[in-house]
């Protein structure tokens, strides 16, 4: 809350709170955000949104295939061959569609420098197959007739909120932007994909190009974009405290991404050259065994779950220890914990008691910027605030909740004799994301309803893109750490094979 | 967070297991001192802004590496975008002085194409009773291999702040005279931001770059 003052206005009125100023208490139900967020929705643009940096791939677009597993069968006869690595994940449902693809596909690559892109000759990739251009079409189509579609698609993910609040998508061109709200809307549904191209052939050729860099390389690309923009700009204190890429980038996210996506790709070239090594029965029952341990990675329980209360603290870190000493690993999770519990006591205050944080914020701006203050201003730098932290909180969070996806990866490689199998750690990475996951989404509903209540004087053409670049955000941190646990499958697979050689021997 | 920095420089920090690599770093990015620390996995992320002359930032990315034998492999990954490197031993442990030449030729053999600029660096100085290399000894070593030496101390906070900016100093001599360049596809060092000032002619993007072990 030490925030720069932005005060524009010189107005000189004493800063005294009223009664209206204690708008904080009531409006905890999504209910009031809904109402306050709604008018604008159609015509505003997301100025401090930023649309999640692209490198999907066309796969992304299949949000309507449901068995993506039997699918990948039909389509590739080889379960290890590309094709089924990128399709054969993801199927719990239709949010938090993510970079995975490209990003499992781009591990294959030999020998890629972390930001040095180098040609692929894999002449399967960017070619989309005709279940996909089967969805794109549906997709296009479906865009048009908004309504009718987008209602009915199930929204029960963890950003379930959302399927209260009516959408409106506007076709223009081409690309089918949507304004206001839009980001809401995709959330629940296509998470990135919203923009998605009518264009089928562009489609083609964006996913082309962005194949060949991983999600690290896109996500440090937009940092530096970033870096690069605010520089030019006066602007860039507050920017940067807002910006979600810098910050992930402050908590080490993205060095442990890298790191992340190294053993995954050194991984994954392992498992192609001990499969190739190998033929017959050995071959056959290996390849069952992969099979098996894949489909722990296909995140089902995202599906059936449904909206679930906000855990306590404790619950919370109960759930993750557990599931985290069920890895047998010598490494433990309390960074994150520590965090996230820090963050929920963060937006608990302001909500219990928003007059004496009130009255503090006051002072404070009495003293930074003496007779300057107008209520109005007050106001404004505490929900300002409350974005700054809830998007600094999501960054945070994804960071660490990566760097363990990246230390698990270390010790399953390198780590003692495992006692666990693959399988049963796998099972218990991926509940881990489903529940951070779930956390992150439980976490941006609080922020938001704070902001709304914070901001509940504001005109919704201030508040709306800040809490739309919340949901956006927290759905991007949702789809980083679904990313990054499908990074660990090679990781799983080498720890599979190990055992499984090792058995006999010992 | 200041945003504006010149260059930023990847520093990897080496040695073997318990001479309080993590710590050092620690005390210098954090400011303060752990008193128990598991030992490192893999590899762990760290930076700093390191001021070096007035108005000139270098934003340091410091590369903090497991000293345990079994994950070699992984920390073998980072020599090679590192630009410059501290490489630690305690004073008080015989064995990890005597490994340091060993250090030196895993990342000789690692950093192929490039050079790190190494600091050796004896740390734990705090306890001098216990010690077991000397000084000079250290310093001779050292000078052998064309490093400078320092000793440190993490609880102590002693010659933290300057085994860093000393080496982040030598390293930006080297990067102003041109010795070291910016390359495509070498992560050691990039060129930064620079505020408003004259960048003068210091961003060299020549793509040849010298020895200098």
């Amino acid at each position: 809350m030490s925030d720069k003052d932005d005060t524009e206005t010189p107005v000189v009125t004493k800063a005294t709170p009223s009664p209206e100023d204690g708008n904080c208490e009531p409006a905890r139900n999504s209910e009031s955000a809904d109402q306050s967020t709604k008018p604008e929705s159609k015509s505003e643009p997301v100025a401090s949104t930023r649309k999640r940096p692209e490198a999907r791939s066309s796969h992304d677009l299949d949000t309507a295939d449901i068995h993506p597993v039997q699918e990948s069968q039909a389509l590739g006869k080889d379960p290890f061959s590309k094709e089924v690595a990128q399709t054969g994940w993801g199927y719990w449902g239709s949010w938090g569609k993510s970079l995975l693809s490209s990003a499992s596909a781009t591990v294959a690559t030999v020998g890629q420098g972390i930001s040095n892109v180098i040609e692929k000759a894999e002449n399967s990739l960017g070619i989309p197959s005709p279940v996909e251009i089967s969805t794109q079409v549906q997709y296009a189509s479906g865009d048009t007739n908004t309504k009718g579609n987008e209602s009915t698609s199930p929204v029960a993910g963890p950003f379930g909120v959302f399927s209260t609040i009516s959408t409106a998508v506007q076709s223009t061109g081409k690309s089918v932007i949507s304004g206001g709200l839009d980001a809401l809307e995709f959330i629940g549904k296509k998470t990135m994909d919203v923009i998605a191209e009518g264009d089928p052939g562009f489609r083609k050729t964006k996913g082309l190009i962005n194949r060949n860099s991983t999600l690290s390389q896109v996500l440090r690309e937009a940092k530096e974009k970033e870096e690069l923009r605010t520089t030019n700009e006066v602007t860039m204190e507050t920017d940067r405290k807002t910006h979600y890429g810098l910050l992930f980038d402050e908590f080490q996210g993205l060095s442990h991404l890298e790191a992340l996506e190294m053993l995954s790709r050194e991984s994954e070239i392992k498992v192609k050259s001990i499969l190739n090594s190998l033929s017959g029965e050995e071959l056959d029952t290996l390849k069952l065994d992969l099979e098996q341990l894949k489909e722990t990675f296909s995140l089902e329980e995202f599906c059936d779950e449904e909206e679930e209360e906000k855990k306590g603290d404790e619950d919370f870190t109960k759930e993750i220890m557990e599931l985290f000493s069920q890895l047998h690993i010598s490494c433990r999770p309390e960074k994150l914990t520590r965090a996230r519990n820090a963050a929920y006591e963060w937006i608990e205050t302001p909500l219990k008691k928003p007059l004496v944080e009130k009255e503090e914020e006051e002072k404070y701006l009495e003293i930074q910027s003496t007779e300057q203050v107008n209520k109005k201003s007050v106001e404004c730098l505490f929900f300002q605030d409350i974005h700054a932290f809830a998007i600094r909180s999501l960054a945070e969070l994804t960071a660490y909740s990566i760097e363990l996806f990246h230390k698990t990866a270390a010790l399953v490689l390198h780590g003692q004799k495992q006692e666990v199998t693959a399988i049963e750690r796998s099972r218990a990475l991926s509940q881990m994301t489903v529940v951070l996951c779930k956390d992150l989404s439980i976490m941006s509903k609080e922020f938001t309803t704070c902001l709304t209540s914070a901001g509940v004087k504001e005109k919704a053409d201030v508040l709306n893109p800040l809490i739309t670049a919340v949901f956006l955000e927290a759905s991007n941190s949702a789809s980083y750490i679904q990313d990054a646990f499908q990074l660990l499958l090679p990781v799983l697979e080498i720890s599979l094979i190990e055992s499984k050689t090792q058995l006999p021997q010992a | 967070m200041e945003a504006i920095w010149l260059y930023q420089f990847r520093l990897i920090v080496i040695g073997d297991s318990t001479v309080g690599k993590s710590c050092l770093i620690r005390r210098f990015t954090e400011g303060r001192f752990a008193q128990v620390s598991d030992p490192t996995v893999g590899v762990d992320f760290f930076s700093r802004l390191v001021e070096i002359e007035p108005g000139k930032r270098i934003k340091l990315q410091i590369w903090d590496t497991a000293g345990q034998e079994r994950f070699r492999s992984i920390t073998r990954a980072y020599y090679r975008n590192s630009v410059g490197g501290l490489l630690l031993f305690d004073i008080t442990n015989r064995r990890s002085f005597q490994n340091v030449h060993e250090w030196l030729e895993e990342t000789k053999v690692h950093v192929q194409p490039y050079q790190i600029v190494f600091v050796l660096v004896g740390h734990k100085c705090d306890l001098d009773t216990q010690r077991q290399v000397t000084r000079h000894e250290a310093e001779k070593l050292a000078a052998a291999y064309g490093m400078k030496y320092i000793e440190t101390s993490a609880r102590d906070a002693i010659n933290v702040e300057k085994a860093f900016t000393d080496l982040t100093r030598d390293i930006y001599e080297l990067v102003k005279r041109g010795e070291i360049t910016i390359q495509e596809g070498w992560e050691g060092v990039k060129s930064g931001f620079v505020p408003n000032v004259v960048h003068s002619s210091e961003e060299v993007v020549k793509s040849e770059r010298r020895c200098l072990c």
